[in-house]
């Protein structure tokens, strides 16, 4: 595989992040994850950080290089993420469960899998537009549905932040499953948080985006959605990929794209943002100690 | 634990094809050794073994580490990371060099380039109240070209003092101990329990974390040059800020340096982060008196005098 990839979470004018992403790839497929704590529910930040704690753990263990099955992959750990924060909730007493939204993706074999719960989204743009979007679970997407609201009305709508269905909430979530979609050289995926989404019109996202090669679009992305949100803005995270071809020539490469060719067949290497704030302690494992002193000599290499 | 301190790894010790020397400092937090590499070549080593959760006793290699504090110890680990991280990417001869990292006797290493000198410290306690301003000057202008290069890469050093500036025996800094560096420009990533040294650490590093950035730096670096001339740091900025009983460079110093130079250090000392100098490089072109400081206390002179004058004329 070769990929270019940029993931970033920012507090914003909020109080503290309670967004969580994270990507993690093997030598043969590569998963991206976004999670939104629930602002209005106890410990939101908590649920957004188990869950994609879950999630990216389970693809550590289990794309030895490849999955078995990636939608069946999805279904199973995003369920399990949600039970692991009832635990938590019921493990800590907490008078209320932690929720939070969640979208993942997965890429392997050139094919994208992903599935969602909330209203973080997903965008497939290919050919300078949107080719396919996850739709939100939310009251207002519902109202757009049976044609109440229009589409461009959504960020602006005083139910817009009303989602009905996540991770932690009292029933078990209902989890979309995408149809398993081939991905052409130069399509991005871009997974975003509504801080995003609700800052900027689908047009200007596609815009910006295509401006430039994905690692310098994707900060100024959040710029323009910072700067447009303003002091009522809220926490803004993204991850965005752009599919390369396995040619060392590809003309969008500009020698900053990942490739998992020499991989070993066991390995996984996973970037994380937004994480240890506010969070419990946790007990760094031996595995993310020996990442931790890769990625650390590979940036002494890089700077001699 | 028990107040016991940590013994050294013995001299000879080979670890990861490093000779241990001896021993250069010890913290409370880790231990630095002078090392040979290889080629024969002097390191320095720092090691990760905080004294308060792990112990190396008399003729043992590998430290005791009891299972309650395993957890606190590998989350300790994270801030050593940190320092590898941040270091790593910083290659600029005002800035340490980090030349490896390694894991070894269940605890992380990392490895130095060590150079001849001394640090600020050691200097300020043997020249106490001589040091020759411009002998200030110099050692701070280049300790300010190796910071533009860290607040360059969206890092803070935040933890800025006569010890952690060592200067080579060419009188070029080299800034050290970025265990306390953060990647606060780009979003506060990593809330661990603050550090900071008394008297060097700006106002904001207590309390308003959410405001720090360079001007915090230099708060530090103002601090630092006031002990250069005083001997020692200025009141702790927690204690300035319920009651301020700095008096101000020019006012205490007057006479044995250039006012200039004093003027600079109140303006880096100001509570207020934005009547600081906000950049490094606009400290630096002062110390290298390109500009004058932009001191408030003087322009209210001027501006006082102005209204004196006016007065005058007019009656």
């Amino acid at each position: 595989m070769r990929f270019l990839i940029y993931q970033e979470s920012r507090q914003g004018p909020r109080k503290s992040n309670q967004d969580r992403i994270a990507y993690s790839y093997s030598r043969d497929a590569l998963i991206m994850v976004v999670a939104d704590g629930m602002g209005g529910h106890l410990h939101g930040e908590v649920a957004a950080h188990v869950a994609v704690k879950f999630v990216v753990e389970a693809f550590q263990s289990q794309a030895r290089p490849r999955l078995a099955d990636p939608h069946r992959f999805l279904i199973d750990s995003i369920t399990n993420a949600h039970l692991a924060i009832l635990g938590y909730a019921e493990g800590e007493n907490l008078p209320e469960t932690p929720r939070t939204t969640i979208v993942a993706c997965i890429v392997q074999d050139g094919m994208a899998y992903w599935a969602h719960a909330g209203d973080s989204r997903l965008y497939l743009i290919r050919d300078g537009r949107v080719e396919v979007a996850t739709k939100d679970h939310s009251r207002v997407q519902q109202l757009v549905d049976i044609g109440r609201v229009r589409e461009e009305a959504v960020a602006n709508h005083p139910d817009r932040n009303k989602v009905f269905n996540c991770l932690g909430q009292g029933t078990l979530p209902r989890i979309d499953i995408s149809r398993r979609t081939p991905l052409r050289s130069a399509d991005t995926l871009l997974l975003c948080t509504d801080g995003l989404w609700g800052a900027l019109s689908t047009r200007m996202i596609v815009e910006a985006v295509l401006r430039d090669e994905i690692l310098k679009a994707m900060p100024e992305l959040l710029n323009a959605a910072e700067a447009r949100a303003g002091i009522d803005g809220d926490n803004v995270s993204a991850i965005g990929m752009t599919w390369l071809s396995e040619d060392m020539m590809d003309p969008l490469d500009h020698g900053n794209s990942i490739s998992t060719k020499t991989m070993q067949m066991s390995d996984t290497a996973t970037q994380t943002a937004g994480f240890g704030d506010g969070t419990p302690r946790e007990f760094l494992s031996d595995d993310e100690i020996e990442r931790a002193i890769e990625e650390i000599r590979g940036a002494i290499k890089k700077a001699v | 634990m028990s107040s016991q301190s940590n013994q050294p790894l013995p001299e000879g010790y080979k670890l990861q094809g490093y000779t241990i020397e001896r021993m250069l400092t010890c913290g409370g937090f880790s231990l630095v050794y002078l090392a040979l590499d290889e080629t024969g070549n002097r390191v320095a080593i720092k090691e990760y073994l905080p004294s308060s959760l792990a112990l190396r006793t008399e003729g043992d290699v590998i430290p005791a580490i009891p299972k309650e504090n395993l957890a606190v110890f590998r989350y300790g680990m994270k801030c050593f990371f940190e320092e590898g991280r941040s270091l790593a990417r910083l290659s600029h001869p005002n800035v340490v060099r980090v030349l490896n990292f390694f894991r070894a006797n269940e605890t992380v290493y990392l490895v130095m380039r060590y150079e001849l000198g001394r640090t600020l410290q050691e200097h300020l306690a043997l020249n106490r109240g001589t040091m020759r301003e411009n002998f200030i000057r110099r050692i701070m202008t280049l300790s300010l070209n190796g910071l533009r290069e860290v607040h360059t890469n969206k890092l803070l050093h935040l933890d800025l003092k006569p010890a952690n500036i060592y200067v080579r025996n060419d009188e070029t800094p080299v800034l050290l101990d970025f265990g306390a560096a953060r990647q606060t420009l780009i979003e506060q990533q990593y809330k661990l329990s603050p550090m900071y040294t008394p008297g060097y650490a700006p106002p904001e590093q207590y309390k308003q974390r959410d405001m720090l950035g360079p001007w915090s730096d230099l708060y530090s670096v103002g601090a630092a040059m006031y002990a250069c001339i005083s001997g020692q740091p200025p009141q702790p900025a927690d204690q300035r800020v319920e009651q301020d009983r700095y008096v101000r460079a020019v006012d205490q110093f007057a006479g044995r340096y250039s006012v200039q130079l004093l003027e600079t250090i109140d303006w880096c000392l100001n509570l207020d982060h934005l009547l600081r100098p906000q950049s490094a490089l606009a400290l630096q072109k002062v110390l290298l008196r390109e500009r004058d400081p932009e001191v408030t206390g003087r322009r209210t002179f001027i501006v006082s005098l102005h209204s004196a004058l006016s007065r005058l004329a007019g009656e």
